[in-house]
């Protein structure tokens, strides 16, 4: 029980760091490699607001949300928007992008870790299982930014202009959707959803320049088993992920449980390439 | 056409191999030692070459294949001088059945090619089968990279863990360790000899068949060819060439260790070859060899700015050089034959120019 309970918190980390990175690449079918920087970034933004000004820890939130947004924006409009079509140009750009990233934040932050103590330190216990209050808050934060970002996506005009051009980017145009500003506003909203995950990440692991790297692969992998661009995929994704790779730690250890979800994954693409949930095109 | 782009191809080729020739006796023993470094270097790019350049599959995560062709060489060699205190602290006093094998030294050179081979293929064979896209290749690779760089450090009591294995001698084939303008020189055949192994593969028809795939994947099914088949050998090629360039690094670098053989190693690959210009070869060995000496020259003295510039030269590139350096530089100097051709009433069909490019 107490395994399953630390798998589900796992699989609420799965689920913010893979939103943003899922919806990016969902409708403009970009690899972003600075997604771990964007999640970086939203961590030290919170580490400014949060543990150096002592302001409430929804504002750090909120901040990390807003300068990721307006880093990815910057990102979109200077560089991605020229390389529209060629996914692996794309991909080689935005590392660049993580590394020019990663370097400034080294020089005004310093090399060394940063520490941002959890604002709820307490624990739930039932029975036997302990959930910290700020486990048992990552759970519930990812259902409700699924669910919010499930709402921005079916009812809101951003939302339908959005799952128009994810379906066919042509036939969008045709209908004189401006496919470009959407590209732009995805990517912006990707990012910030990247902010809020470093912000949410923070108090759970040390901030520092290079933390982004480990959760670009883990967002990557979810996004891959759930299938792309689909945000049920990315929840299931996660759940099967974060379950499986806590229930295999007990039995063989963490390196053991990465490599045989690693191993999972591919046989699942083997056989399912599309990943779990498949979006529909048309 | 043809000998026209050879012309130029075989020039710069040219001046390149003299001047890495004549480098030992121009240079310190210090700058030899990071030039036939360099050397391995392109050999490794030559190899990422065949896949992402002719085939079109960007691997992010090479270093993989590089690491254990490395790796197997290190281990022999740490083996043979008894065993290692990384083993003993683990109360491992005796060596393990199945690493004896590597206590031969062509046994480990050998396995240290085909391992990674076998690798490249299985995995090959799992991801081109079922027709996923390239960039889920990518990914796939790089989760590998992260995963194999992971398992390293955590298997210390076989790899050394976090610090690596050190102390390698420089390849004592008959007991003595060779001098090190004498390994240069090996390694400088090594590379010339797998640059014309790659020049060869490359302009046959099974070449043409795999740039092919890479332009259009369903006309050439059509054809009634399989492209899986196609990219899981030239996969497998590669695998074995960075394995080889892997055993190679060990001698010259006198240690490995998991930083060799993970994401930031993989990445580094790539970027040379971005640079460079990726499906011409000579692309290759020209991005690994500048990359590196500005890479040398700049990072020791201002590691800070060397990380920003290369973040930027990446972006630039990418952005404006989408062929790299010497793409950029074969297209130009078409361009600049065809104008004179069309001068003198000689143009030739444009099927045969593209062909060239």
């Amino acid at each position: 029980m107490q395994q399953i309970a630390d798998g589900a918190s796992v699989a609420g980390i799965l689920v913010i760091v893979a939103l943003g990175l899922s919806i990016i690449f969902g409708v403009m079918k970009v690899i972003n490699m600075a997604h771990g920087e964007l999640i970086m970034i939203g961590a030290y933004t919170t580490y400014v607001v949060y543990t150096l000004n002592d302001l409430p820890f929804y504002v750090g939130m909120l901040a990390a949300f807003v300068v990721a947004a307006i880093v990815g924006f910057l990102m979109e409009t200077l560089v991605i928007k020229r390389l529209y079509g060629r996914p692996l140009e794309t991909l080689l750009a935005t590392w660049g992008i993580s590394i020019i990233l990663q370097q400034v934040i080294r020089m005004i932050f310093g090399p060394d870790g940063k520490t941002v103590i959890s604002p709820l330190a307490d624990k739930l216990e039932i029975g036997q299982i302990v959930i910290p209050h700020f486990r048992l808050f990552i759970i519930l934060f990812a259902i409700g930014l699924l669910i919010a970002t499930t709402f921005i996506l079916f009812k809101t005009k951003f939302g339908t202009q959005f799952r128009t051009v994810a379906q066919n980017r042509e036939m969008s145009e045709c209908l004189g959707i401006n496919t470009s500003r959407i590209d732009t506003y995805t990517f912006a909203f990707g990012a910030g959803l990247a902010g809020v995950a470093g912000a949410v990440l923070a108090p759970l692991k040390t901030v520092s320049p290079t933390m982004g790297l480990s959760y670009l692969v883990d967002a990557f992998m979810t996004v891959v088993l759930g299938g792309v661009g689909s945000l049920a995929g990315t929840a299931l994704g996660s759940g099967v992920i974060g379950e499986t790779s806590q229930l295999l730690t007990t039995i063989s250890g963490e390196t053991g449980a990465k490599i045989l979800v690693f191993l999972l994954i591919i046989l699942v693409i083997r056989f399912k390439p599309e990943g779990l949930f498949r979006m529909e095109r048309r | 056409m043809q000998t026209k782009r050879l012309g130029i191809e075989g020039s710069i080729g040219g001046l390149i191999l003299v001047f890495l020739a004549a480098f030992p006796f121009l240079a310190s023993d210090f700058r030899v030692e990071l030039m036939g470094k360099f050397i391995v270097f392109i050999i490794f790019a030559l190899a990422l070459d065949l896949v992402w350049g002719y085939t079109g599959l960007l691997s992010l995560g090479h270093a993989v294949f590089f690491g254990l062709g490395g790796y197997m060489l290190a281990l022999s060699y740490v083996l043979q001088q008894g065993v290692p205190t990384f083993m003993t602290r683990f109360g491992i006093n005796e060596i393990p059945v199945f690493l004896k094998p590597l206590l031969s030294t062509p046994v480990a050179f050998l396995l240290g090619m085909l391992l990674p081979a076998l690798l490249a293929a299985i995995i090959g064979f799992f991801i081109f089968r079922s027709s996923v896209s390239g960039v889920y290749f990518s990914i796939i690779t790089l989760a590998l990279a992260q995963l194999f760089e992971l398992l390293v450090i955590n298997l210390q009591a076989y790899t050394g863990g976090f610090n690596g294995l050190m102390g390698l001698p420089r390849f004592p084939v008959f007991g003595e360790p060779l001098e090190l303008t004498t390994y240069y020189y090996l390694v400088l055949i090594v590379a010339v000899g797998v640059y014309l192994l790659t020049r060869w593969l490359t302009g046959s028809h099974f070449g043409k068949t795999v740039k092919a795939v890479r332009e259009n994947e369903n006309r050439i099914r059509f054809f009634s060819y399989n492209p899986a088949s196609y990219k899981i050998f030239i996969f497998t090629i590669s695998g074995f060439l960075s394995g080889l360039a892997g055993m190679l690094y060990v001698p010259i670098n006198g240690f490995i260790s998991p930083q060799d053989i993970g994401i930031g190693m993989s990445t580094l690959l790539v970027v040379w070859l971005a640079i460079g210009g990726r499906g011409t070869l000579m692309g290759a060995v020209i991005g690994a060899l500048i990359l590196n000496w500005l890479s040398d020259l700049l990072s020791e003295q201002y590691p800070e700015i060397w990380q920003l510039l290369i973040g930027s030269i990446i972006v630039l590139i990418v952005l404006f050089l989408p062929d790299g350096i010497y793409g950029s530089l074969l297209k130009w100097w078409n361009g600049r034959v065809l104008s004179k051709q069309q001068n003198q009433g000689t143009v030739p069909q444009m099927g045969n120019l593209e062909a060239g490019s």
